[in-house]
């Protein structure tokens, strides 16, 4: 009898607490939930759902390091150029590689050097083309930027024109290499 | 009378308590470091450029979550203390207010972390018209549309919370957002592959596969961080809405505050994986502390 009581008490007020708001540690009003006859251990679902998380996070990370593994190289060797400055910034700003930052960095040095030499004699010519061309030659950057497997030599202008150019990874004056959008878009490209 | 058949064995699975010491401490570093983040992009003109609004738009939801537990903590303490009353009208308003202001922090943080990756792909894959594409004045829109969705849907969550129809679209935006992230996430990454690979073979390279070991790592990192700190609470909110009279599903309910501990954790982490690892960030921070010493 003193458990029947107990009962009506508690639901009468479990009845309170439903109408009226009660602020408290216990934030859900959870009510009286009976414990008997489980089967498995009462922590299961929290075992079990960090045992299943952990699980994936390991899974996704096995996953992507046989992306690294496996695949071949499909893209042409003419490409190289073109990416790989991109490819360097990526991975700078990814995984900060020791020792390959520094073969890039070596490597894009020698190559820097000669395409800065290349690539002022490029800009003053394009500087007098840039009159001419206009219009048309926005679509056709934009196409042969889409289709990646084009003309090495076509990337290798861009790519140059690049450098002065590159978005967020590179610490460049920003703001002042904005004035030359215009010039790297709206220019034809010179094929060699 | 059979007592067994009506034994309230509530004492079972009680409430896992995080001391509050534990609590503020989480909750204030949290709400410094995303602070400290917005006053360095703020004062560096240089970082005035999308991808440092995007990470900014992550402070500012990792911030209102770790804001959102101090203040309910608060709350609780004062309650206790009796200078509020537990049963006002006034209290429950209060109380919506701040559930909402917790599912825009999460709803800010799923869709900062879009936008972070969106623009990073944009780098990689359009890096010619990346300027053209994402300009400050678009990311500002793009930061306004996010912002607009987040609060329009956490009012909305929030006064509808016990309703299902509620429960499952959040619940299951959740993994879709994380699913489409590690989408674009993967094909930077693949890309990034192939040109290791080509890279490798040049006959003066000495590349070694730890190059994209840690471009592994540090994606499972990410990824595995947010779901680590958030997924706890959005189960949490499925098994309250569908099953909450069922034992297993208490016993996991019990464990409510340190799924918000978790939730904080996150707050603490994020700057560490995406803000200090822009190298004009940290510079910007050596310059305020040496400065200001």
């Amino acid at each position: 009898m003193s458990a029947l009581r107990l009962i009506s008490n508690r639901t009468s007020q479990q009845a309170l607490s439903n109408s009226d708001y009660t602020w408290d540690y216990e934030y859900y009003e959870y009510g009286p939930v009976s414990f008997e006859g489980l089967k498995a251990h009462k922590y299961s679902i929290v075992i079990g759902f960090w045992v299943g998380l952990a699980v994936f996070v390991i899974f996704m990370f096995f996953v992507l390091t046989l992306l690294t593994k496996t695949g071949a190289p499909h893209q042409d060797h003419a490409e190289l150029s073109e990416k790989r400055f991109r490819m360097n910034s990526f991975v700078a700003d990814f995984g900060r590689p020791l020792e390959s930052e520094r073969v890039f960095s070596h490597q894009m040095g020698e190559e820097s050097q000669s395409l800065f030499h290349f690539c002022i004699n490029e800009v003053d010519h394009m500087n007098k083309e840039k009159e001419n061309q206009k219009g048309p030659s926005l679509e056709s950057n934009t196409h042969f930027h889409e289709a990646p497997k084009s003309s090495g030599m076509f990337e290798e202008d861009l790519h140059c024109l690049t450098k002065f150019n590159i978005p967020n990874f590179v610490n460049t004056e920003q703001n002042s290499s904005l004035g030359e959008d215009d010039l790297l878009i709206s220019e034809s490209p010179i094929i060699l | 009378e059979n007592i067994s058949d009506f034994s309230l064995n509530i004492t079972d699975c009680t409430q896992v308590v995080v001391p509050e010491e534990v609590f503020f401490t989480v909750a204030a570093a949290g709400i410094l470091e995303n602070l400290l983040i917005l006053i360095a992009v703020v004062r560096n003109k240089n970082l005035h450029l999308p991808m440092y609004f995007f990470i900014c738009s992550l402070a500012i939801s990792d911030m209102l979550g770790s804001l959102y537990k101090t203040l309910e903590n608060i709350f609780i303490i004062l309650c206790k203390m009796g200078y509020l009353t537990r049963h006002g009208d006034f209290e429950k308003k209060l109380d919506d207010a701040m559930d909402s202001m917790f599912i825009l922090s999460l709803l800010g943080s799923i869709f900062s972390l879009l936008a972070i990756a969106a623009d990073r792909y944009i780098t990689i894959f359009y890096a010619l018209r990346y300027h053209n594409i994402m300009t400050l004045r678009r990311a500002l829109v793009i930061l306004a549309i996010i912002w607009a969705f987040c609060a329009g849907s956490s009012i909305a969550i929030a006064l509808f919370s016990y309703e299902a129809a509620t429960v499952i679209p959040f619940t299951i935006l959740f993994p879709l957002m994380m699913f489409f992230i590690l989408c674009l996430y993967v094909h930077m990454f693949l890309l990034a592959r192939s040109h290791a690979k080509k890279i490798a073979l040049l006959p003066s390279s000495t590349v070694h596969h730890r190059t994209n070991m840690k471009g592994a790592i540090t994606l499972t990192i990410f990824l595995g961080v947010f779901l680590c700190c958030w997924a706890p609470f959005v189960l949490h909110i499925l098994l309250a809405r569908f099953c909450p009279h069922n034992p297993y599903c208490a016993c996991y309910m019990s464990i409510f505050h340190v799924n918000g501990t978790l939730i904080m954790c996150n707050a603490i982490i994020n700057p560490m994986i995406f803000a200090f690892r822009s190298p004009e960030l940290r510079s910007t921070f050596k310059k305020m502390f040496y400065c200001s010493r």
